[in-house]
């Protein structure tokens, strides 16, 4: 969407006349990147649908709160970011599982997934990133597979660049590391 | 790019290995669509009525009054001489409505 149209996007969704037909267009336009964004981090598609229609919820109940000094695109990733975090950390509540046995897990669910097309190095990849505590995780998501700039992280998640670019290399070495114990 | 990122990248690859269900995304926004809520009104900011600007304000009159009579009182009780006025006694007299006769008589019978 170019800058002028989510401008306009902008004003449409402050107009009580015309909030609900721009909303829709904020849906259709946001839903599919930010899908990828969650799906990255919760790795179910259920949950990831799941997850997908409390952002937009949320982004609704709570619209007359975006200050048009963000970007709308950032206010939604990151009510997206949240949302995926707290979904995680609920998870995680729930099942407590070891990190070895949790790793396997994954690795076999993904594979047995209907929704995962990918190979066996893919499916360890992603037991891999799963094993970064979860803001590491989503940095590395962010920066290695959407190439997002650093300072659009920073926008997103309150971290001065520095700390992600750390965080980023960090995870790295550590990801670079499991696949060498591998090979 | 650091060595290991290079070494990830050829590794891994970035491809995406997840898939959505056939026309996921074309019912998405019509399934969202339809689980809005009417949007609520926004909470009108209700201003503070006249009168409860007066019930504060004489709140806070009564608060510096009585702050200044306390220390007014206090400054009275202080012990300080007090100068004598010539007229005192003249003065005294007149309230009483004692003439000097009189003031005579009183002061012989102590």
């Amino acid at each position: 969407m170019t800058k002028s149209d989510e401008q306009l996007l902008t004003q449409q969704l402050t107009d009580p006349k015309s909030q609900r037909t721009a909303f829709e267009r904020l849906v259709r336009e946001y839903s599919e990147p930010l899908y990828w964004q969650v799906r990255r981090m919760v790795l179910d598609h259920e949950d990831a649908n799941d997850v997908l229609q409390n952002v937009f919820l949320k982004a609704w109940a709570h619209l007359d709160d975006f200050h048009h000094d963000a970007k709308l695109s950032t206010w939604l990733y990151r009510i997206a970011v949240n949302e995926s975090l707290d979904f995680l950390r609920r998870q995680k509540n729930q099942i407590v599982v070891s990190a070895d046995d949790g790793s396997q897990n994954i690795s076999q669910t993904l594979m047995a997934d209907r929704y995962f097309d990918g190979d066996d190095t893919q499916a360890l990849l992603q037991e891999a990133i799963a094993q970064l505590p979860e803001v590491q995780r989503t940095v590395f998501n962010l920066r290695y597979f959407d190439e997002m700039k650093y300072s659009d992280i920073s926008q997103l998640l309150h971290t001065s660049e520095g700390a992600l670019k750390a965080s980023y290399h960090i995870a790295v070495k550590k990801i670079s590391e499991f696949f060498k114990a591998r090979d | 790019m650091t060595n290991e990122e290079k070494y990830l990248r050829e590794r891994v690859g970035q491809e995406n290995p997840f898939r959505t269900p056939e026309g996921y995304f074309d019912q998405f926004t019509a399934n969202i669509m339809a689980q809005l809520p009417d949007k609520a009104p926004v909470a009108k900011k209700v201003a503070m009525p006249l009168r409860h600007w007066f019930y504060a304000a004489a709140c806070v009159a009564a608060l510096v009054v009585t702050a200044f009579s306390f220390h007014f009182h206090a400054a009275s009780n202080a012990p300080q001489q007090v100068a004598v006025s010539e007229n005192y006694i003249d003065e005294a007299a007149d309230y009483a409505m004692l003439d000097n006769s009189d003031i005579y008589q009183l002061l012989a019978e102590e």
